[in-house]
């Protein structure tokens, strides 16, 4: 009798571990797509499609903004664990390879241990584009966005040297850890600062215009939309977290541009 | 209903330039960077000849998100490419972080000692809160409801798997 008990307590240990490593699987794609800027119904689809490829039968997820909790069940074998999720952000590629990569999942082509290795290996070797060229895109993005507002030709290069210059400052910032809001807030004095002299110096006659064009990449677009598909398809703790951290983020944004408008004497 | 042609081609090629921008931002590959260009100019065209044709921003906006989310599901059927993803980089530049902006500094100039004309500037920067509030919801609704929409004609549907029975711990021998 106490040798079938054995074997069946080492059949559900095996069948634990093996839990263990499917959530693991499963809630880091869950985690990538997070920090990624996937909405919260494709977070929790593909991690259901993971679940399944893997060879659990149910799964439960819940998401909050910074950790993810789930639970599997294999075979009458419940198994929760809970991961820390990081900063939000935006990163397609990443976010198409991890997409790319469930469907093998899906399809039974991997193992929970290959899954997690292969997630390992394009989280560290997905492509990025060089700091350099980011910065200078942003910029230019940011004297479209004034154009598109009716800013005037002359402040078209200072804005998008001041897009850039706060781009590239935003990345080094974050990159050393400082509190996102308040690099919020920051780049927004910078940008906008620089956005104001320059065009000032190039004889615009659309300066306020230009400091609000410089700091447009601030602006948290796409948490904005996750926000509204958060709520909008049944996901409104997500979605409310998210939208708090917009109207924060546009707070500080606005703070930064009060400030050096202030002291510019360009916005009364 | 009068177009300007010139003022319409600015929108959309400053759009797309936007969105292009923000897609390099938003670490698009090459081969994508084209599409979100297009998806840029199209959000930014529609939202234009919408305005041209007497509606206001935020019904401009909502009618051009829609039209940006059903062309990013018909791209990503026939490319491959992500459609949320496509339609959000196109919808990027119709955002109001500049309208959002004005609204808080003109709240920020409510709270100095004596504000110049307090009733004109809350009104002023209620305005603009309330067009941002309603035209990200327009932005938001207009590419929800297609994507919505088109996903619920596309999808099959999963199979539905019954909760298993707890396992029974019986004792042998």
């Amino acid at each position: 009798m106490h040798l079938d008990i054995q074997k069946s307590l080492e059949s559900v240990l095996v069948e634990r571990a093996q839990l263990n490593q499917i959530a693991e699987a499963a809630l880091s794609v869950a985690r990538l797509l997070m920090e990624t800027g996937a909405p919260a119904k494709i977070v929790h689809e593909e991690c259901r499609r993971v679940v399944r490829g893997l060879g659990a039968q149910h799964v439960d997820l819940r998401s909050g903004y910074a950790s993810l909790d789930i639970t599997i069940d294999k075979g009458g074998i419940d198994f929760t664990r809970m991961m820390e999720v990081g900063p939000l952000g935006v990163n397609y590629r990443l976010a198409h390879a991890v997409r790319a990569l469930v469907t093998q999942i899906a399809e039974g082509e991997l193992t929970s241990a290959e899954a997690i290795s292969e997630l390992t290996r394009l989280e560290k070797g997905t492509a990025r584009h060089p700091p350099w060229m980011v910065a200078v895109a942003t910029g230019i993005a940011c004297a479209a966005f004034g154009r598109l507002l009716g800013m005037d030709w002359a402040a078209f290069i200072p804005v998008l040297a001041s897009g850039s210059v706060g781009q590239r400052v935003r990345q080094l910032l974050l990159r050393h850890g400082v509190n996102a809001f308040v690099v919020a807030g920051f780049i927004a004095f910078l940008a906008s600062g620089l956005g104001a002299l320059g065009s000032r110096l190039a004889g615009s006659t659309t300066v306020a215009l230009a400091m609000i064009a410089s700091v447009l990449l601030l602006v948290p677009g796409v948490p904005a939309l996750d926000a509204q598909y958060d709520i909008l398809e049944g996901h409104p703790t997500l979605g409310t977290a998210r939208g708090v951290v917009v109207s924060m983020t546009v707070i500080f944004m606005a703070t930064g541009v009060l400030i050096s408008g202030a002291l510019l004497g360009v916005l009364r | 209903m009068t177009v300007n042609l010139l003022h319409l081609i600015h929108q959309a090629l400053f759009g797309a330039v936007a969105a292009s921008g923000f897609a390099i931002l938003f670490n698009f590959g090459w081969r994508d960077i084209p599409w979100c260009a297009a998806s840029g100019a199209l959000a930014l065209a529609t939202r234009t000849l919408g305005q041209d044709a007497g509606w206001n921003l935020e019904a401009a906006s909502f009618v051009a998100a829609a039209v940006v989310g059903c062309a990013a599901r018909f791209v990503r059927a026939h490319l491959g490419i992500g459609g949320n993803h496509l339609a959000a980089a196109g919808c990027i530049p119709m955002v109001p972080g500049a309208l959002a902006a004005q609204g808080i500094v003109g709240l920020y100039a409510l709270t100095a000692l004596t504000p110049i004309n307090p009733l004109a500037s809350l009104v002023t920067a209620m305005e603009s809160m309330l067009r941002v509030l309603f035209t990200m919801a327009a932005i938001g609704t207009g590419l929800a409801i297609t994507t919505l929409n088109l996903r619920s004609l596309s999808k099959t549907s999963l199979p539905v798997v019954e909760r298993p029975e707890p396992p029974q711990l019986t004792l042998k021998g």
